[in-house]
């Protein structure tokens, strides 16, 4: 008698469109009758899952097409599976799968609208943080403040593109798009969750680059650095009050005592 | 009159779904309770909030669809943390998921796959539910899938595996009296004998939806697509269910081609008809 897991093993390779013959092995009935079974199945997974990876990139779908993307889903999920059951959190792979589809290399722009399709969801079903004050860097002594670490509102994702995606995704979300020249120029965006739903805006390139560099972990002296390397006159004073005023920061990260600089 | 503060279900209530959820918050009908997807408010945002709202008047309950209480490796803590966060932010009136599984070597399948009713899976079954009842805090109830195809080496039949289910972890069944009915027709059973395999004092919720057919080569099956309304023949087994299994709380589920919420409140009507019929048939 087979073990369960190898039954769900035999099952699972099958089901993402491996051989079916292990599968088909273990179902009693005839051969149609199992055909016919094991294919509901198969089916309920493929068009089950492409729903979920249509209905977080709408406007990758509509710029290549459903068939197109529909071909393209299925090999996406082949190769990179959901890890977890809540399937809002499923795609986070699918920019990165895209930008190596060698059927998509003509389409530069689309693993970067991909990508910030997948920040509006992640923006949609982030956790709701705590919003921390200004008054919570009062407990950093000034000879800590330059490592300080902002714990970032969860919602918040960054995108920089050298195309215009963000005119692209509006022109491709719901209706039939204008035209967009692709050589209209680059976008720096900030995307998140406010009390009017989901926001994506522009940000300068000092404020994105300090922002940016604040979400990927660097502590506070390293992102004015990025930020003043972006933008020669960027005032960090000034945008440290944006991002409290933004309600940005979660957290206030003071650098643990233990965590000693080199000298 | 609304006296479900204390969240117990009972009558006939609706599956809640999101193109339907602001007419419910603005009109408050008489739906007797909700149930939802607990996946679908795992995150933060206005979709949770909303259904806390709701929660005040309104019995919740909450139906898994992740969890995969028949993966031989074990349940993924991670996934079962959230839904105990949810459940006690929630106070749901049940919390119940599928006799199914749908992630093997940590891949997440997206559909309610069937399970062989053997002993060794009972084992994996009865661990699984024990441990997220342990978590939970609570008795969940474990609902029957459609099933389109039966194992070659089961050794029990469906009843016979939920009874053994009941008897090892004590948690209760969500009957699916539409999924009976469906997997008696695909695999040739008798739905009734079905029925009356099950411990009826461990039925806790029915669920009621509907199902279409498909034919090929002179098989046919019938498919658990919650795409239109009940069928006659359900809502028949359905009085023989409460017959056997007493004055059971009804959810009607619908989920694809999703109709006005009147029509679906008209459904869940129908259901509390027959309900309050079979109190009257035991009270007489």
């Amino acid at each position: 008698m087979p073990a369960l897991r190898e039954v769900q093993e035999s099952f699972r390779a099958a089901l993402l469109g491996g051989d079916a013959v292990a599968a088909l092995g273990l179902i009693a009935g005839d051969d149609a009758a199992r055909a016919m079974g094991f294919g509901v199945y198969r089916n309920n997974v493929a068009a089950s899952l492409t729903d979920v990876v249509a209905a977080t990139f709408p406007a990758v779908r509509r710029l290549v097409g459903e068939g197109f993307f529909a071909y393209a889903a299925n090999e996406f999920i082949a190769a990179h599976p959901p890890r977890q059951a809540c399937l809002a959190e499923y795609g986070a792979d699918f920019a990165g799968f895209l930008a190596a589809f060698p059927p998509c290399r003509d389409l530069p722009y689309l693993p970067d609208v991909a990508q910030l399709e997948w920040l509006v969801n992640v923006a949609a079903v982030a956790p709701d943080a705590p919003r921390a004050a200004p008054q919570d860097l009062a407990a950093v002594s000034a000879e800590d403040a330059p490592r300080i670490v902002f714990a970032l509102n969860p919602a918040l994702g960054y995108l920089e593109s050298p195309f215009p995606v963000e005119r692209i995704w509006r022109e491709n979300r719901t209706c039939d798009g204008g035209a967009v020249r692709l050589d209209e120029g680059g976008v720096r965006l900030e995307i998140g969750r406010g009390g009017d739903g989901i926001f994506v805006r522009a940000l300068g390139a000092g404020a994105f680059a300090f922002r940016d560099s604040l979400a990927s972990g660097a502590d506070l002296e390293s992102a004015v650095a990025q930020a003043l390397a972006a933008e020669p006159g960027f005032d960090p004073g000034s945008a440290l009050a944006d991002l409290f005023r933004d309600g940005a920061v979660a957290a206030v990260i003071p650098p643990s005592p233990t965590q000693g600089r080199n000298p | 009159m609304r006296e479900t503060i204390h969240g117990n279900a009972a009558g006939a209530g609706i599956g809640l779904r999101a193109p339907h959820v602001a007419e419910i918050a603005r009109a408050r009908p008489a739906a007797a309770w909700l149930e939802v997807h607990a996946e679908n408010y795992f995150g933060g945002g206005p979709g949770p909030a909303r259904l806390m709202d709701l929660r005040r008047d309104y019995a919740v309950s909450l139906h898994g669809v992740g969890l995969s209480l028949g993966t031989a490796e074990g349940l993924d803590d991670g996934h079962l943390r959230r839904l105990a966060e949810l459940s006690a932010r929630l106070a749901p009136c049940f919390v119940s998921e599928h006799l199914s599984w749908s992630v093997a070597n940590g891949v997440y399948l997206n559909d309610l796959l069937p399970l062989p009713y053997t002993e060794e899976a009972l084992d994996v079954v009865t661990r699984n539910v024990a441990h997220a009842q342990d978590i939970l805090g609570r008795r969940i109830l474990v609902e029957n899938p459609s099933r389109y195809l039966a194992f070659a080496h089961s050794t029990l039949t469906e009843p016979e595996f939920l009874a053994a289910l009941v008897r090892c972890t004590g948690c209760g069944i969500l009957c699916d009296v539409n999924n009976v009915f469906i997997t008696c027709a695909n695999l040739g059973l008798d739905a009734d004998a079905y029925l009356a395999a099950l411990p009826p004092e461990a039925v806790g919720e029915i669920h009621l939806a509907g199902h279409s057919r498909v034919e090929r080569d002179g098989h046919f099956l019938l498919i658990d697509d919650h795409a239109s309304p009940v069928a006659p023949a359900v809502w028949a087994l359905y009085r023989r269910a409460l017959v056997r299994f007493g004055n059971v709380p009804t959810l009607i589920e619908w989920d694809k081609d999703l109709p006005a919420l009147d029509v679906l409140l008209g459904e869940a009507r129908q259901a509390a008809r027959i309900l309050d019929g079979e109190n009257d048939a035991r009270a007489a």
